[in-house]
């Protein structure tokens, strides 16, 4: 299987609100990155609009729903899916959460998270053996944020991506917001979580924002938190460049709000560390 | 079952009902963090919902849709991998919970219809040159086993009230519904134009054969039913205008002949009105 080469970067999500920014003007990204199942359809305008900015753009597929923990084993209709969008696109990589969705019964349509066991790895490991066979190429898993951990628990979360990231040759997407949230929920180092993780393995970056309280929410509905720009500028001080996009998925501002979030993660990437205070 | 499988069992049950107990071994600390995922579960099936049957929701307010939207999850808790099929079965839903609105169910279906065309396969329909070309040295026995390949994206609905009124009317938020019945009974048939999914409302008959034609039978044996429905002189002229609109309409992917065995077509159901009004 072949490897992802470095790609240094820097993106947006493409959402609906925006399709005419991209497809009749010209916008400075050097990917998008599009939530695959929203264009795992038959036919009509979603198609045929990714089609029309990849011809413009890179465009990386970012699931939510291969639910790589389920004990079950993944839903090969889904699979088969997914490998029919990836052969028509050609995206620079494949995308998923470490998380499960759904049991053999019912689907939550949410990404749950997964007791850290030696059990989950090896069922996550299976797992992910079958879908970067079935779509014969290696694909990056993202860190996830969470609300609760599990009595049963057995290894830190960045034990459990290390391992699962060396026994199945993946790659990381890591979220340096979910590592905030998770972080402030659990009681644990974020600077850590960094630390710990084979970050020769991390390819793409994720930032977005969340809802401040008790329990941290990552809604994705505002401007990146300070907190979080700073672990960011912490860790591609110790990564180096890599693909960085900004993720918004509700309240979605003008586009040009989101670009000039997205310059001052270039200018972070540059290494001026002040870009934040200013 | 796996211990992870009986996991994910118990976190999905507790998900799903918001009087489950925690699951075995968790301490009330670990209960607001269950509390977002069961808010996060809901909300999302919600929206999904909402998205899909704006118009429903405008028609019978925000209120009584939530209510019918929460019974919906609840009975039919969602299988697939994709939110887009959240929806299906909440026109029979309507149905079951708005039993003196039927209104309520047609709208829920119609939208669900359009719903399904907007992302149905591309298809290449049959051009008028093309049916012309292709019927042009048809033998009575041709036209006798001609079958049609109908566009992906056709849908029939069922429509007792005037849909298009219902339709435009609830174009935005706190509109007025207008609902008005149908003297007769009357169909909508939802077929996209390019991406745009339309519809048009037509009389029951013809939704009947079209029905008929997307299970297979042959244009013989519609036009016999067609008889039997309208009678002989007025069968004989509907069923070719009827076929020159689809095509014109963009409705027939291709044509075929020798099947077989055409499945038996029931007589059609009464003819209502010759009037096809159209929301394009």
């Amino acid at each position: 299987m072949s490897a992802i080469a470095p790609f240094h970067g820097f993106g947006l999500g493409l959402r609906r609100t925006h399709y005419a920014d991209f497809l009749e003007g010209e916008v400075d990204v050097d990917f998008v990155e599009v939530i695959s199942e929203n264009y795992m359809v038959e036919g009509g305008k979603p198609l045929r609009v990714l089609e029309q900015v990849r011809e413009k753009h890179p465009v990386i597929l970012h699931g939510v729903s291969m639910s790589i923990g389920s004990a079950q084993g993944l839903d090969e209709d889904h699979l088969s899916q997914l490998r029919g969008l990836a052969d028509r696109i050609d995206p620079l990589w494949v995308s998923d959460h470490l998380c499960w969705t759904r049991t053999s019964a019912h689907n939550s349509h949410d990404l749950l998270p997964l007791p850290l066991t030696r059990e989950a790895l090896d069922a996550v490991c299976a797992n992910i053996d079958r879908a970067q066979d079935a779509l014969g190429r290696p694909m990056l898993f993202e860190n996830p944020s969470s609300y609760l951990t599990f009595p049963e628990d057995e290894m830190a979360e960045w034990e459990f991506l290390s391992e699962m990231a060396q026994r199945t040759g993946c790659y990381l997407l890591l979220d340096i917001n979910n590592v905030y949230v998770s972080a402030h929920n659990h009681g644990f180092s974020a600077r850590d979580y960094i630390a710990g993780l084979p970050l020769d393995r991390v390819r793409q970056i994720h930032l977005a924002g969340h809802e401040p309280g008790e329990i941290i929410i990552d809604t994705h509905d505002r401007a990146v938190s300070g907190g979080v720009w700073e672990l960011y500028a912490d860790t591609i001080a110790q990564l180096g460049p890599v693909a960085t996009m900004i993720e918004r998925d509700d309240k979605i501002p003008p586009l040009a709000e989101l670009l000039a979030e997205l310059e001052l993660a270039r200018s972070l990437g540059r290494g001026n560390a002040g870009a934040i205070a200013a | 079952m796996t211990g992870l499988a009986q996991r994910q069992a118990a976190f999905l049950g507790a998900i799903l009902d918001d009087e489950a107990p925690l699951p075995t071994g968790w301490g009330d600390e670990r209960a607001p963090g269950l509390a977002i995922y069961r808010n996060n579960y809901r909300t999302s099936l919600m929206e999904a919902l909402r998205s899909t049957f704006e118009r429903t929701e405008r028609l019978v307010g925000e209120d009584a849709f939530r209510r019918a939207a929460a019974h919906h999850c609840i009975m039919h808790p969602p299988r697939s991998w994709t939110l887009d099929l959240v929806g299906k079965g909440f026109p029979e839903t309507c149905t079951e919970l708005f039993t003196h609105d039927p209104d309520v169910a047609e709208l829920a279906a119609l939208e669900w219809a359009m719903h399904e065309a907007f992302v149905a396969r591309n298809t290449k329909p049959l051009t008028t040159a093309g049916f012309g070309e292709a019927c042009a040295k048809f033998t009575e026995g041709d036209w006798e086993d001609l079958t049609l390949t109908l566009v992906p994206d056709l849908r029939v609905v069922g429509a007792s009230h005037d849909l298009v009124r219902l339709w435009s009317s609830l174009a935005a938020d706190r509109a007025k519904p207008d609902v008005v019945p149908c003297g007769e009974a009357q169909c909508a048939i939802v077929w996209r134009e390019g991406e745009r999914p339309v519809f048009a409302l037509r009389p029951a008959w013809e939704g009947a054969a079209l029905d008929a034609f997307q299970r297979g039978a042959t244009f013989g044996a519609v036009c016999a039913a067609l008889i039997e429905t309208l009678g002989e002189e007025a069968a004989i002229a509907e069923a070719g205008a009827m076929l020159a609109r689809w095509v014109g309409e963009g409705l027939v992917e291709k044509l075929a002949q020798g099947v077989v065995a055409s499945p038996a077509v029931t007589p059609l159901s009464p003819f209502a009105s010759d009037s096809s009004l159209s929301v394009r």
